[in-house]
């Protein structure tokens, strides 16, 4: 569907997908964000370390810092499903 | 910015690596932008190999409340856009190591602090003027007014004058070249002596208050003892209108202390007298402890260990509760709820735990207690 669009054959449309995704990825590994136009942006976040008590034993334990992919639309598009 | 890959980063990298013109992923990629949101529209939910899946979720409608008003509103449900990361994406993210960012922060800062420091060295003047602001604003929040106004005013005269030396040697070259190294060291050791005052004032102030407190709980003390009496006259009118009443008179006196108001103006020594000959017969116990503390009613779920805790400070002087209730208490592991157990004045000798003596006294009162309970 999107070779039809953009008037490219399937199978170079399948191979700007396949490096697309492993530019996104590579460039989030980087600790870059990825900036999509019109769609929003990928980018990574520290969730700090927590601590958490365990609701049955009264455990504390320390939930380690990790890093979560997360996605954050462009205002446009973020109203236009808003409506949806 | 560095860490952002824009949009054209991404075309100028894919027409790289896939040895396509530009043209043509920029036409992908717009392609692929339009359907992705067309898709979305009508299946909310778009997959995306190698990446992750693209999701319009709906978010319901909740309550809430204006905060100026208080009015109660709902807000309506829209719904928004999420990407949930693909497995082995996630994976990766989350293992790379990002505490690079963080160190290297650190170590900025650290060159800034050392930059300043250094700057701080290298020019007596900001050393001199930053002091100005502290001892100003420091006691004004800190100190209670009455001590206060003798330093406050002070570090106000001092800076004034510690200003004007400074510029005139150092920024114009004035004939004179004395001042410099004599004015400086002055209002730093002036500065020093405001401090040093400060600290005074503030230690003084604390002493002040740990004094009240101190004197507080001592007159709480008095006025406990003060109050003594009253509970002896309480028990002591009890005591005898019981023994006038009826002969079992230590029955009586159980419930009698919680409803009976201290009458009459007999002098202390007279009820203490009529009070000791009372009971004697009944029980030696009032003749071994004289003074009481106070007379308290059996709690639910009290113990005569907890009340030794609570008034001699320690569990094991329960065995002289025993003694000195022998009367109203048959069983001390079981005592009626409302007993009123007289808490008597123990002495110094009876509440040393060092004195071979008493601890004999205690472990036998202790046993006879046990043995009664049987």
């Amino acid at each position: 569907m999107v070779a039809d669009k953009s008037g490219l054959s399937k199978k170079e449309t399948e191979q700007l997908m396949t490096t697309m995704n492993a530019i996104i990825r590579e460039s989030l590994m980087d600790g870059k964000s990825v900036q999509m136009q019109g769609l929003g942006a990928l980018e990574i976040k520290e969730r700090p370390a927590r601590a958490i008590v365990h609701p049955r034993t009264g455990e504390r334990n320390i939930v380690p810092s990790k890093n979560q992919l997360v996605f954050r639309p462009a205002g446009t598009i973020k109203d236009e499903f808003k409506k949806l | 910015m560095a860490d952002k890959l824009s949009w054209t980063d991404l075309r100028h990298a894919l027409a790289l690596r896939a040895g396509v013109s530009e043209k043509k992923v920029g036409a992908f990629l717009s392609a692929f932008q339009d359907q992705l949101i067309e898709v979305l529209k009508t299946d909310k939910q778009v997959k995306i190999n190698g990446l992750g899946t693209f999701k319009v979720q709906a978010v319901a409608p909740r309550k809430s409340v204006n905060v100026n008003t208080g009015e109660e509103i709902i807000i309506e449900g829209y719904n928004k856009l999420v990407f949930a990361p693909e497995a082995g994406v996630k994976e990766l993210v989350e293992k790379q190591p990002k505490e690079i960012d963080p160190l290297k922060k650190l170590g900025a800062q650290a060159e800034e602090i050392v930059d300043i420091l250094g700057d701080l060295g290298q020019s007596p003047k900001e050393e001199v003027k930053e002091p100005e602001p502290e001892p100003v604003v420091i006691p004004e929040p800190v100190v209670i007014p009455e001590p206060v106004k003798e330093p406050e005013p002070e570090p106000i005269v001092i800076p004034e004058p510690v200003k004007e030396p400074e510029p005139e040697p150092v920024v114009i070259p004035e004939p004179v070249v004395m001042p410099e190294p004599v004015v400086e060291p002055e209002p730093k050791k002036k500065y020093h002596f405001v401090r040093d005052t400060l600290i005074c004032v503030v230690i003084l102030l604390m002493l002040l208050l740990a004094g009240y407190f101190f004197l507080r709980h001592r007159l709480g003390d008095i006025l406990q003892n003060i109050m003594q009496p009253s509970d002896t006259e309480v028990v002591a009118d009890t005591t005898t209108q019981a023994v006038v009443e009826t002969e079992e008179a230590v029955e009586v006196t159980e419930p009698a202390p919680e409803n009976m108001i201290p009458e009459g103006e007999i002098s202390q020594e007279q009820i203490l007298a009529e009070f000791l000959e009372a009971s004697g017969e009944l029980s030696p116990a009032e003749n071994k402890y004289p003074d009481l503390i106070t007379t308290e009613p059996m709690h639910e779920a009290s113990r005569l260990a907890w009340m030794a805790k609570r008034f001699y400070g320690a569990k094991i002087y329960w065995p002289y509760l025993y003694d000195a209730n022998r009367d109203v208490i048959s069983n001390p592991h079981n005592i009626e709820v409302g007993t009123p157990i007289r808490v008597p004045k123990l002495t110094k000798l009876q509440l040393d735990t060092t004195n071979a003596e008493t601890m004999a006294t205690i472990e036998s009162l202790r046993e006879e207690a046990l043995r009664s309970g049987e």
